[in-house]
């Protein structure tokens, strides 16, 4: 995103709208720091600019993954589906995606509020790696990894900021604890913050297996969460 | 897509928190899902909606409550509504049930709340996603109060300098909190942020 300098009336009032902080005041007119700008599009799309001096551009590659993991309302190149995942568990009873036995784990970078660069997925995928978790497949981060066995993001875009980008991953549920103190020590070589999660099937008895192995190991969750009621249909070949 | 999890907050406010999305599975059951999607905003409608939207598309404030219903992809979208109270959420959830249309639901909120609204109407649910927090360079976060606020919008969409704004306007007696809270609403593409949690959110950051 850039601001037409000619037509900018240093009113100042898009800049609050900006998640990165991204545009200040340059000279005499607003300007938006290019390296940090990661082209969610927010400040064109709110309306703030009273003389419409926000100019939106197409860029290529790899600057174009910028929007694709910032702006909600761009789809990604590699899935054709815009946000910053998947389906995840959301239709699990009829997609089967997480199976009994099985977590589901995600890592979103940048999220809250900071952003991220890719260099910090790939330290953190490349640490999940070499547990042997299954990377989501269909999942856009995913498709940026030159090997899924070792979980190496591709070189050129390490340096690239999106608001967010997140990590998708299956497990069997023993690996947990594994995996979760792998990624408290590789979460101290970032630059960023992440949201993380956990998701499992629920019981027949209504307990969670996760909820009590978290509770075991210490680990905070918050009382507030995602619930699939399960209305989807056709169910998946053993769903209930 | 992990867009409706990772709120923040204290039980007090979250309690008035609850965000239903529904979705095809692309791929599977996505075909000709538009008019169930529209037939879901539609029941919503009966429950006092705060918020709902069009992941597709746009939110009621952006956009308007006909456009969103009138837009929505044939062969499928994510939709979203929300509720700022256990009894539009619980008649919400027994709605839903009783018509039956055969696409994915997923309600984040308390989940001890949202067991019991599941166990009243003689649901079992399939699966839960837990929020196990923000890890990392946590020094980066703003104060928990902002946090809160623009953590309603998944996607990131609400920045910590439109809520301080906003809480200044609030503080000057230039805006109303709910008209504050209804323009940081109007930002969040999906329809998820919950303008009238965000009202009482701004009314105690605007006492600071």
């Amino acid at each position: 995103m850039k601001i037409d300098p000619e037509l900018c009336i240093a009113c100042e009032a898009c800049i609050p709208y900006c998640p990165m902080g991204a545009i200040s005041m340059g000279d005499d007119v607003a300007a938006i720091n290019q390296d940090e700008c990661v082209e969610c599009g927010i400040c064109l799309r709110s309306g703030s600019c009273p003389v419409d001096a926000f100019v939106e551009e197409k860029h290529p590659w790899p600057r174009q993954i910028r929007a694709e993991f910032s702006n909600p309302t761009v789809p990604h190149h590699s899935t054709g589906i815009a946000g910053r995942g998947t389906e995840e568990v959301k239709t699990n009873e009829v997609t089967g995606r997480l199976k009994p036995g099985w977590l589901a784990f995600a890592v979103e970078f940048g999220r809250p509020v900071t952003g991220a660069r890719f260099r910090d997925v790939d330290t953190v995928a490349q640490a999940l790696a070499k547990l042997g978790v299954t990377f989501e497949p269909i999942n856009p981060v995913t498709a940026l990894m030159e090997d899924t066995k070792t979980g190496k993001i591709r070189e050129d875009i390490l340096n690239e900021k999106v608001l967010s980008a997140i990590i998708e991953c299956v497990f069997p549920r023993e690996k947990a604890p594994e995996v979760l103190n792998t990624l408290q020590e590789a979460v101290k070589k970032i630059d960023t913050v992440c949201s993380v999660d956990l998701a499992d099937l629920v019981e027949p008895d209504e307990s969670v297996p996760a909820e009590k192995m978290l509770d075991e190991m210490g680990i905070f969750h918050r009382i507030n969460g995602k619930t699939n009621v399960g209305f989807g249909r056709p169910k998946y070949k053993g769903g209930n | 897509m992990t867009h409706t999890l990772h709120r923040s907050g204290t039980e007090e406010s979250l309690g008035g928190d609850f965000v239903f999305l529904y979705m095809p599975a692309f791929g599977i059951n996505n075909i000709d899902s538009g008019p169930k999607l529209r037939q879901f905003l539609e029941i919503a409608q009966r429950h006092n909606p705060v918020s709902f939207g069009d992941g597709f598309h746009g939110n009621v404030f952006a956009k308007g409550r006909e456009n969103i219903l009138n837009n929505i992809k044939k062969d499928g979208s994510v939709v979203h509504a929300v509720f700022d109270n256990e009894e539009d959420a619980a008649g919400m959830l027994k709605d839903i049930k009783e018509a039956d249309l055969g696409l994915s639901l997923v309600v984040s909120g308390i989940f001890d709340r949202v067991k019991g609204i599941c166990q009243k109407n003689g649901i079992h649910r399939h699966a839960a996603t837990y929020s196990l927090g923000i890890w990392g360079k946590t020094e980066k976060l703003p104060p928990d109060e902002v946090l809160d606020v623009i953590t309603m919008c998944g996607h990131g969409m609400v920045s910590a300098g439109r809520v301080n704004f906003m809480a200044d306007e609030v503080r000057a007696g230039r805006k109303s909190a709910e008209d504050a809270a209804k323009e940081l609403a109007s930002q969040c593409d999906c329809g998820i942020f919950n303008p009238s949690r965000a009202a009482k959110l701004l009314t105690a950051l605007a006492k600071k």
